[in-house]
């Protein structure tokens, strides 16, 4: 039989029909030429077959989950929306600012506020102060968060002019210790328990759309559902 | 494959084709590494590899309908190995010309030129690795798709036959012949043969 070389491939992966297989079986086991052959070949194979695996720097598979055709709108229609609500937040807080001036209850209740601060400040000690600034901050019960907010706004109102704009400065203690200042100038010792009363109870009537809060939250809320939607968007096809 | 492993996967085949997303992505995330180095030794640079399994892949997913015959994994492999062999020849603009020389029955077995190291011993030598990519590197792009399908990613002659559209005696040849050629290509750096 002649050197089957060009079968010695197909013989060591086992695809020859039977009798092939048997003949070239046969043959390698008598001729010493064939058989360093096939063990070259089979060293090529275990060699490439061992050969690094490469790994890729992306996920290959395509996101497939269909998309909503709604969803691209909705994202846009979200981002302007707490785009809106972050203008109104603004709008609002300047506009209760401006009401109070117009009705002249801006600079009472500074005062109400300050003498109320400087009660509560000479009656505790400094250790108050904090409390103090939360009990004045009454027309407008915004949070800290949203006060860098204000404070980075050019056009917020300067801290000390009204009682409300106070509650909006991230600085309580600053606030604290401006109005006890004012508050030595001005009636110190008059406790006003009952001007608190009349205060706070002054202030359900405003409009809640006058509420900057409620405009803040509602801008974060915009904001978050616009970024979900952006990132859903982004994972797809 | 184990028979729970083959009947879930045949579970999640009839999910994708019945247009479950997920279903299609849990299969082809199984193949999606085995597709990207077969991909990258054929068009032979990552990002390229990298496009071609991503569009092989949702070209799978399109087409998921005409599925049929085939194993999931043959099925994949061979719309994975039609996108490189495109890309490669769009890439040599030369779509003419066949990418493998006709086919030649005369096989050549060169000689060692002087004594080296055993062929077996280096499986694990880094360098031999690296001779053994050069050399599948420089095979006409055929035969390394058919070496490749056959010694990495252990299909039978009859599957590498339908992913290359080519007769089974053709497989055969073209396997033949690639790894002689990558056998040629390390006796010629000086290995000899484990014989001797």
């Amino acid at each position: 039989m002649q050197h089957p070389h060009a079968e010695l491939s197909a013989y060591i992966d086992g695809a020859l029909a039977p009798a092939a297989q048997a003949a070239v079986e046969g043959h390698v086991a008598a001729c010493a030429v064939c058989r360093a052959h096939v063990a070259e070949l089979r060293a090529t194979v275990a060699l490439v077959h061992a050969l690094p695996d490469p790994v890729p720097s992306r996920r290959l598979v395509p996101r497939l989950a269909t998309v909503p055709a709604w969803l691209a709108p909705l994202r846009t229609v979200m981002t302007l929306a707490s785009g809106t609500a972050v203008f109104l937040f603004i709008a609002s807080s300047l506009l209760s600012n401006i009401t109070f001036l117009a009705t002249g209850g801006a600079p009472a209740s500074a005062q109400e506020a300050n003498r109320d601060t400087t009660t509560a400040f000479r009656a505790d000690g400094p250790a108050a102060a904090q409390p103090a600034s939360t009990s004045a901050s009454g027309p407008t019960p915004a949070p800290s968060p949203n006060a860098p907010a204000l404070a980075r706004n050019p056009t917020a109102p300067p801290v000390a002019q009204a009682g409300d704009a106070a509650a909006s400065t991230d600085d309580a203690a600053k606030a604290a210790s401006e109005r006890s200042a004012l508050g030595r100038s001005d009636a110190p010792g008059v406790a006003a328990p009952q001007e608190r009363g009349q205060f706070a109870s002054s202030e359900p009537q405003r409009s809640p759309l006058l509420n900057p809060l409620l405009w803040l939250s509602l801008a974060f809320l915009c904001g978050a559902i616009a970024i979900a939607l952006q990132r859903r968007l982004r994972g797809s096809v | 494959m184990s028979g729970a492993a083959e009947s879930e996967t045949q579970l999640l085949i009839e999910r994708a084709r019945g247009g479950d997303t997920r279903a299609f992505e849990d299969l082809a995330r199984r193949e999606e590494r085995a597709l990207y180095r077969h991909a990258l030794r054929i068009v032979g640079t990552t990002a390229d590899a990298e496009d071609v399994v991503q569009d092989a892949l949702f070209s799978a997913w399109r087409s998921i309908a005409s599925f049929q015959g085939l194993s999931f994994r043959a099925w994949l492999f061979r719309i994975a190995t039609n996108r490189a062999l495109d890309h490669l020849r769009s890439r040599k603009r030369r779509p003419e010309l066949p990418l493998e020389p006709p086919e030649d029955d005369d096989v050549t077995w060169s000689e060692p030129a002087a004594a080296g190291p055993d062929l077996n011993q280096l499986a694990g030598d880094r360098e031999a690795l690296a001779l053994v990519e050069t050399a599948l590197g420089a095979l006409p792009a055929e035969q390394r798709t058919a070496l490749l399908l056959r010694d990495v990613e252990g299909f039978p002659y009859e599957e590498i036959a339908v992913i290359t559209s080519v007769e089974i005696g053709t497989v055969k040849s073209r396997i033949h012949r690639g790894r002689l050629a990558v056998r040629n290509a390390l006796i010629a750096r000086g290995w000899r043969g484990p014989d001797g």
